[in-house]
């Protein structure tokens, strides 16, 4: 009996041992109590090697649970990741509202333009009503140009102005399987790829996450589908005009086969390679960034729903140019809460300040990189590349121009460079 | 050797063949010991453990991956009242299956029965203030079924939850039946239990004429026996709570419908299969409660084993209550099996 209560010590003394041992091995807690929640997070135990996403989101007041959700105490990978929102995109338009809104965030007043995530749900990327409308008029589905669905079902935030306002105040959820013509159930099945809500196409020259990821953190060119790769865990407001080619000018819809052709080449010479060989360009185009002129509104929507792109999009060369009778439209900033000053502040390679006179649009959205100089001349920075271009004017230039002729067409008979 | 306070809880000699491992298996004795680590563990975990819905889920994390050695002694409580099920039903095999059920222990053998219920429902209290998605369709499911019991259902539904769903309420009470109210029913009962073994005159052995061998074995001898059991008991349930965790899933949500895991906790398996095929009141509660009552009245309905064939394994005069109990365990690990082997839903 002795010799088996030794043996029994013996035997539970190694399982001690064994106990120790696997208690060693367990990872030391790193707990971070971010300034905004308050609540202890444990995150960085693993993720300590992650920059940090943006200057404008510091680990310290915001943490990670805040954004992606999951469980902030838990060590272990699964649980710790099984309530993530959008998986490890929180910014996917089926939870944006809650890990990017709220109401002190981006789902803040619309009057001071902070209602980001409300106006991208009624953006042209997000609802892709045009392709839609004019897919459907084509085959007979409607009788009509004018959107009637979206990818997802959507609710204009401001309803038309009135009788002549074509803009719908309402688009239902576009279902290709209800669709009787077979050619529009390929176009669901097939082309339905290019817009917030949609999976990138496999490919590195397609690589973007869905909804607010598309074009705020700079994945172009990046492998996502690396098992192992690096999270790209970065925000950017300069987004350069590599991010917008993620989607643009990557192929062709045929409409024979209803499908999307991509194109072959991985295109690095930006003028002739890029884009389309039919289409003309102005210097303007191909060498600055394209939110350079387009707006916030253009891309993310100003909470009208728009029937297409092209009356979303109403940038033109005036805006910035003028025209032979009129400058461009400007404003002068006179107070800290001007939009422009806002939009600026996440750029500082722009030095804009209260007194600065600025190119606002037709809607009066500022163009806060375009600066009056005290000579009264123009000058523009760049957003990303932060090169400072004089800005020509129309007025008192040798243009020949007639007044309503002023979409880019017209000016791109004198103005596209050789291609 | 004077005897000790240890000493003293046991008598004085026992019968040497009766007191063999092979025929008691150390059953009972461990179903006291592992009571005893489910004791001195949950009360460790009360410190940390915050009985709301909000904080049910993040407490245990807190417990498991944050307190030192927490996720150990989880661990040990888990799997000490897993393996508790387990030795409970296994000591009531061997009372069933020895004969040693009849009068006079036939009463013991009912606080014997009764105490495997309190387990069971110390089990599943203990399960469900996990509060988690792992545990939501066992508690809906469980408590529908109180729900489901003609007259008395939806008020007793109401005294169990404390509302008309699962809530604040329900947690509390879950909590209070299993660090108060339960614990002191099996510790009064567990208590009269072990005071019946010595008052129906020790373990069941044929008389002293009859018996293979008159040898008997003495309190320090069993002593020494039962220190050996509980260090190998101690260090099997270290080795596997150090290296299988308990089973942990995120925070009950309000969100979605749909509980992520759809299953019964292991030992209401079986029960879960018969709800599949039938009314919920019927098969979820009638059956088991018939299950019960027939193991009940074993010792009461069927002959008794004849008295010089006491002290062994599976008398003949026992056929019926051996045959009973094995059909009794066969549906019940075949049913548990089919549920286990089922495809999720």
């Amino acid at each position: 009996m002795k010799i088996r209560l030794f043996a029994g010590t013996l035997f539970l003394l190694v399982v001690l041992v064994a106990v120790a041992w696997q208690a060693a091995r367990q990872p030391r807690p790193v707990a971070l109590t971010p300034t905004i929640s308050g609540k202890e997070e444990y995150c960085l135990t693993c993720h300590a090697d992650l920059p940090e996403i943006s200057a404008s989101h510091p680990v310290e007041s915001f943490g990670c649970v805040l954004c992606h959700g999951g469980e902030r105490l838990a060590l272990d990978a699964d649980l710790a990741h099984s309530t993530m929102r959008g998986g490890s995109n929180p910014s996917d338009l089926a939870v944006a509202g809650l890990s990017c809104g709220g109401s002190d965030c981006h789902s803040g007043s619309p009057e001071l333009q902070r209602d980001h995530v409300g106006r991208v749900l009624t953006s042209i990327q997000t609802t892709y009503a045009g392709a839609i409308a004019s897919l459907r008029f084509s085959f007979g589905a409607q009788d009509s140009l004018a959107a009637r669905q979206a990818i997802a079902p959507v609710q204009a935030l401001h309803p038309p102005a009135g009788n002549q306002d074509q803009r719908p105040q309402y688009l239902e959820a576009f279902d290709p399987a209800a669709e009787s013509n077979p050619f529009l159930q390929s176009f669901g099945e097939n082309c339905l790829n290019c817009h917030l809500r949609a999976e990138a196409l496999p490919g590195n020259e397609y690589a973007r996450f869905t909804g607010c990821a598309a074009c705020h953190p700079p994945t172009a060119g990046s492998d996502l589908s690396e098992p192992d790769r690096q999270p790209v865990h970065q925000l950017t407001t300069a987004i350069p005009y590599t991010q917008c080619n993620a989607c643009h000018n990557r192929g062709n819809y045929d409409l024979r086969t209803m499908s999307f052709v991509p194109r072959p080449d991985a295109p690095a010479d930006r003028l002739h390679d890029y884009y389309q060989p039919i289409t003309q360009f102005t210097r303007c185009e191909y060498e600055l960034d394209c939110l350079d002129c387009h707006t916030r509104t253009e891309a993310m929507g100003d909470g009208y729903l728009y029937n297409d792109q092209q009356e979303q999009q109403y940038v033109q060369c005036k805006t910035c140019h003028g025209t032979l009778t009129e400058p461009p439209l400007t404003r002068t900033i006179r107070n800290e809460a001007d939009l422009a000053l806002r939009l600026a502040y996440l750029n500082p390679d722009v030095p804009l300040q209260i007194g600065d006179t600025i190119v606002v649009t037709d809607k009066g959205e500022p163009m806060w990189n375009l600066r009056q100089l005290t000579d009264g001349s123009f000058e523009m920075v760049t957003k990303v590349t932060h090169v400072r271009y004089p800005l020509p004017l129309v007025q008192g230039s040798a243009c020949t121009q007639k007044p309503e002729e002023q979409e880019s067409r017209y000016c791109h008979a004198c103005h596209a460079v050789e291609r | 050797m004077r005897p000790s306070f240890f000493h003293h809880l046991h008598p004085p000699t026992i019968p040497a063949s009766q007191s063999r491992f092979r025929y008691t298996l150390g059953a009972g004795g461990y179903s006291v010991f592992l009571t005893l680590v489910l004791l001195v563990s949950g009360a460790l975990l009360m410190f940390y453990y915050v009985p709301t819905p909000a904080e049910a889920g993040p407490s245990i994390q807190m417990i498991t991956f944050l307190v030192p050695f927490g996720a150990l002694v989880r661990n040990l409580h888990y799997w000490s009242a897993q393996i508790l099920v387990v030795v409970a039903a296994i000591h009531m095999l061997r009372v069933i299956f020895t004969g040693a059920y009849n009068s006079p222990r036939r009463f013991n053998y009912l606080l014997g029965l009764s105490l495997f219920v309190l387990a069971l429902f110390l089990d599943f209290t203990g399960y469900v203030l996990r509060w988690d998605e792992g545990v939501r369709w066992a508690l809906v499911a469980g408590t529908n079924l109180v729900d489901s019991i003609p007259w008395i259902g939806p008020g007793l539904y109401r005294l169990v939850m404390g509302a008309s769903q699962p809530g604040p309420a329900a947690l509390t009470r879950f909590y209070t039946w299993h660090i108060f109210g339960l614990v002191v029913l099996l510790l009064g009962v567990g208590v009269w239990h072990i005071f019946r073994v010595r008052r129906d005159g020790g373990i069941a052995v044929p008389p002293p004429e009859q018996r293979s061998t008159p040898q008997r074995i003495s309190r320090f001898e069993l002593v020494r026996r039962e220190g050996l059991a509980a260090l190998i008991g101690t260090a099997v349930l270290l080795l596997v709570s150090a290296f299988i965790p308990a089973p942990l899933a995120p925070p009950m949500s309000e969100v979605t419908s749909q509980a992520a895991d759809s299953s019964a906790p292991w030992f209401f398996l079986w029960v879960q299969q018969l709800l599949k095929s039938g009314d919920a009141f019927w098969m979820g509660v009638f059956v088991p409660l018939v299950v019960l009552a027939v193991l009940g009245a074993i010792p009461y309905l069927l002959p008794a084993v004849k008295p010089d064939e006491l002290g062994r394994w599976f008398p003949r005069s026992g056929r019926p209550a051996q045959v009973l109990a094995l059909i009794l365990v066969l549906a019940v690990l075949g049913l548990t099996l089919a549920a286990a082997l089922a495809p999720p839903a």
